[in-house]
């Protein structure tokens, strides 16, 4: 980190800092991107939350979903999700970004086109997310829904444009020390490509079937795509992705958007420049090793969900850290908030940081999350993050930069204020209804009577409870709603005031010279102390080594990844590796052809939003559910449908334990079966044939990823079996109640897969030389 | 402290300065202990055959109905005899009622009439595929009417079966108004109960 020879040429030629630097150079930053990407925020940021009240609204009153299967919870909540995240959270971070690091590096972006190729790019990919998500086009992983063509996308906006972009932007800078929001920055940038790339690796139905047939698919299918890991592996690369998307997409770009905006808003030294340093190691080294918190008690190894617990519990103060560092640089500045909204909004956006990353810690924590997981709990939670953190920090930016950006007085400073408090309250209506919501719906699912039995053993009950709260949620999103309209009619207004040609102020700065003598560490104050106690001291302690690293963007990032991957590593290697972790089961077959379209559908319809298939080991879920699910019952799972919320009961059980005709009168309409069910209607698959000629290309691709299919693809039965299948499902549906002709509709292959789920476990194994795919 | 506070450090970027203050005790003590209870917490869960898992925590629950339920009776008998004793056990009864309604009610209702439901009405005289007490334990393990009825025997275990038996036995001849119309043939009520006058 230090190089001797720079040392000896400081010891022979005392120069100074300034002498090495290279010539004057003038530049122009380019606001234009910025503004580009404030407008995004707005406008997504309006359809984000828009989206959200309306499938709020749904589950307090499912007609809202107006009967089409386009607009059903199932496949909006997955919009919503991805919107808020990607289009509001995402669109502002390209905001910040591309406004601080042009100013941190005293230079402009690097290329103008890769800007607005980035900007051009993210749009049209959160535009296709609008038009494949309503169309059940989903991967189903949540936070990574996005099919294939997207996902590839992604990576190339991604990495081609916007990393290039910034990091050539680093590589040109003309100040020579990278600032603490610079490194938060480079974390995102390269975390978030690490995650998304591992997490997406599938096997598209296109590619299979053009390399075994020469034929492409149709329609829908042409985006269709299996992962590549099954069952227990799955689930842990969602949710090692899904849990750092928090960490890395709202959480340390949005510190390195403080670390920037707040000291400059409040016109403050920031509090703690070790502070900085430590708690960004830390920050970025433990978080990556959280995820398995999202998969507790269920059939992930215990040694993998106890990590996630610990790596939980030691985040706490690394990530309070960046929050105690954000509200004491507001020392001597308190008088400033309470008459700058932009202060305001960050200092309550922290606030919610600091509540949300003291709940997380506290939810990991196992005992915590057999009461929480599943419930609205988590919803409550991840909602004061996104709308509290994320929002607030995001408003208090924009707020910010309306008159910078557009050169001229803000519109209207009591709208501002007006913003601030409607949203305020709408966050707290929002939270405090859901975490009731959540407590209760929990205490409900566990609680038994005098006999031992079950309190509330059918599962509406502890719906039917939850519907006030859902009102009031209803309330809270729509006053936010209404506090992100305020501020883009305030936008709208500044702007249209907008100077008839915006000024571009001129910079100079000299570039960095290519010879850069380090500085020697500070003095020591030890008196007393071993050489070695000294160069901790002068070296370490007091941050010397970090402000060499601060001088090399390549050898920080390499650093950066190293940190994000060994951590990664240490988790991911054993998961798959060790066979002990999943032990096999005879008993357990590949779904046949009709259930794995059926699976598809299943897929599709974002059941998983509603529905959990992990019966974890519980006395209250094996009373309610049966026989807790085993790692071994999921190895023919791509991917994995363990789900994250039940507002609907589990289903890993629910083979066999309804008729067929009791599951298509419920899938035609759930409510003439259970009154007060708010279960969306999905007649439309009483309707909708199924496309048999696309089957057999589905169970290839299968067989491609290791599926032991045998006969069905060898000898292309697969649509033959499949079309037996659905004949017998059919017989018996018609001998069981008055419904006909359903035999080549869609809801057989679904009744299919229903009573499929969680059978293996207690069927015999099958003979060993009838491998698979026979019903 | 070595330095004083609030020592101002020459960083600064884009009119941003920073303290080189140093990070908080509080911090540095609670960050400490979280690791602390993380490293023991490893060991004492992972390196430890003898910690309590969810495994075990369940184990010992069913070890504990099967005591506290069946402890007494044993294993039962799908047999009339059985069921009729069965029946005028309200505990009994009351345990198999959860199961009832976490089970059957959403096809039979939660009072077994099948009000606008598709199971058939159990608190009537006529019946389908049951003439005797055994039947309906025969009907809730095997499944009847094509799988209309489906099967119960992975999800119940056989005394459970048995006392379900028994409860729906227990419905017959509430006649509760409204319910699904009758279906199948009368059939011959069930044998008298050994003690028909017992009170709880």
């Amino acid at each position: 980190m230090h190089s001797p020879v720079a040392h000896a040429a400081a010891a022979t030629h005392p120069t100074t800092v300034a002498a090495s630097e290279g010539r004057m150079e003038q530049f122009v930053y380019d606001d234009a991107i910025v503004r580009k990407f404030v407008l995004a925020t707005i406008v997504w940021g309006i359809v984000a939350m828009l989206a959200g009240v309306f499938i709020a609204v749904q589950l307090a009153w499912p007609a809202a979903n107006l009967g089409l299967e386009w607009t059903s919870f199932g496949r909006l909540r997955p919009l919503h999700t991805n919107a808020a995240i990607f289009a509001f959270a995402g669109n502002a971070i390209f905001a910040a970004i591309y406004y601080s690091t042009q100013r941190l590096c005293k230079a402009r972006m690097w290329s103008d086109r890769l800007s607005n190729l980035h900007f051009w790019g993210w749009q049209a990919i959160i535009v296709s997310a609008a038009l494949t998500l309503p169309f059940g086009i989903t991967q189903s992983k949540e936070y990574a829904e996005l099919e294939w063509p997207i996902d590839l996308a992604i990576a190339v906006v991604w990495v081609g444009f916007f990393a290039t972009n910034f990091f050539m932007t680093l590589k040109h800078r003309r100040e020579r020390h990278m600032y603490v929001a610079l490194w938060f920055y480079i974390a995102t940038i390269v975390t978030v490509a690490i995650l998304h790339v591992f997490n997406n690796l599938t096997l598209p139905l296109a590619v299979a079937q053009f390399v075994s047939s020469g034929t492409w698919p149709s329609g829908a299918d042409l985006m269709k795509s299996w992962p590549v890991y099954a069952g227990v592996q799955d689930a842990f690369m969602q949710w090692w992705y899904g849990h750092n998307a928090v960490a890395f997409f709202l959480t340390t770009p949005f510190l390195g958007l403080m670390y920037y905006f707040l000291p400059k808003a409040a016109e403050r030294p920031v509090y703690s420049y070790r502070l900085s340093i430590v708690h960004f190691w830390s920050l970025v080294f433990i978080y990556i090793w959280a995820g398995p918190h999202h998969l507790h008690y269920t059939a992930l190894p215990q040694w993998a969900s106890t990590l996630g617990m610990i790596f939980s519990v030691m985040l706490w103060m690394p990530s309070w850290g960046g929050g105690i560092n954000g509200l004491l640089t507001l020392r001597g500045a308190w008088n400033k908030v309470t008459a700058d909204p932009v202060l305001k909004f960050f200092v309550v956006g922290i606030t919610f940081y600091m509540m949300a990353t003291f709940e997380g810690p506290m939810l990991s924590i196992k005992s915590v999350n057999a009461l929480s997981h599943y419930t609205d709990w988590t919803i409550a939670h991840v909602h004061s993050g996104a709308l509290g953190w994320n929002g607030f920090m995001t408003f208090g930016m924009l707020y910010w930069l309306f008159p910078r950006l557009f050169q001229t007085e803000i519109w209207s400073r009591k709208l501002v204020s007006a913003h601030f408090w409607l949203s305020t309250v709408g966050i707290l209506l929002y939270v405090l209804a859901i975490y009731a919501a959540g407590i209760t719906q929990g205490l409900m699912w566990r609680a038994f009577d005098e006999f031992g039995s079950l309190k509330w053993p059918e599962f509406i009950e502890t719906v039917t409870v939850l519907m006030p709260m859902y009102w009031i949620r209803v309330l809270g999103g729509l006053l936010y709603v209404t506090g992100i309209v305020m501020c883009g009619i305030n936008a709208f207004m500044t702007w249209r005031n907008r100077p008839a040609k915006y000024a571009e102020v001129v910079h100079s700065a000299p570039a960095l010279s290519a010879v850069y003598v380090d500085p020697p560490p500070p003095p020591s104050m030890l008196t007393s102390n071993t050489d070695w106690g000294k160069a901790v001291e002068t070296k370490v302690l007091s941050g010397w080594f970090h402000r060499v690293w601060e001088r090399k963007p390549f050898k920080f990032t390499v650093f950066t990844v190293i940190a994000v991957l060994v951590a990664s590593l240490f988790e991911i290697v054993p998961t798959f590796l060790i066979r002990s972790n999943v032990p096999t089961i005879a008993s357990v077959q590949p779904y046949t052809p009709l259930e794995l379209l059926g699976r598809d559908i299943y897929i599709a319809e974002g059941c998983y939003n509603c529905h959990s298939q992990m019966i974890r080991p519980m006395w209250a879920e094996r009373k309610r559910y049966g026989e807790y699910s085993k790692p071994g019952e999921f190895v023919y799972d791509r991917p994995f449908q363990w789900g994250s919320r039940r507002i609907g009961p589990d289903l890993a059980r629910e083979g066999g334990r309804q008729s067929h005709d009791w599951h298509v009168r419920h899938f035609e309409n759930p409510q003439a079966v259970i009154p007060q069910s708010i279960m969306p209607s999905y007649a439309h698959l009483l309707r909708q044939t199924i496309d048999f000629d696309a089957i057999q290309h589905r169970v290839n691709a299968m067989a491609m990823l290791g599926v032991p299919y045998g006969k069905a693809v060898r000898e292309g039965q697969a649509v033959e079996l499949a079309m037996q299948q659905a004949r017998e499902i059919n017989e018996q549906l018609e001998s069981q109640g008055d419904y006909r002709g359903l035999h080549d509709k869609k809801i057989i292959a679904l009744v299919a897969y229903m009573q499929r789920l969680g059978t293996d476990l207690t069927r015999p194994p099958p003979a060993p030389d009838e491998p698979a795919a026979s019903p | 402290m070595a330095r004083p506070k609030d020592h101002l450090s020459d960083h600064e970027y884009d009119g941003i300065r920073e303290y080189d203050n140093p990070t908080p005790g509080w911090w540095h003590a609670i960050f400490l202990a979280t690791v602390v209870f993380s490293v023991l917490y490893f060991i004492y869960f992972e390196f430890n055959a003898t910690a309590p898992t969810p495994h075990t925590r369940l184990a010992r629950m069913q070890l504990e109905e099967n005591r506290r339920i069946f402890g007494e009776i044993g294993d039962l008998e799908p047999d009339e005899q059985t069921m009729l004793m069965l029946m005028d056990n309200d505990v009994l009864m009351s345990v198999a009622a959860g199961s009832f309604r976490s089970a059957c009610a959403q096809c039979h209702g939660a009072n077994g009439a099948a009000i606008g439901l598709s199971g058939a009405n159990l608190t009537d005289n006529h019946y389908k595929n049951v003439r005797t007490m055994p039947d309906l334990y025969n009907v809730i393990t095997n499944g009847a009417a094509n799988g209309a009825m489906p099967s119960w025997q992975a999800a119940f275990s056989r005394n459970e079966r048995v006392l379900l038996a028994a409860y729906s036995a227990s419905l017959r001849g509430a006649n509760v108004p409204g319910g699904r119309a009758p279906e199948g043939e009368t059939i011959p009520p069930w044998p008298a109960r050994s003690t028909p006058d017992k009170s709880p």
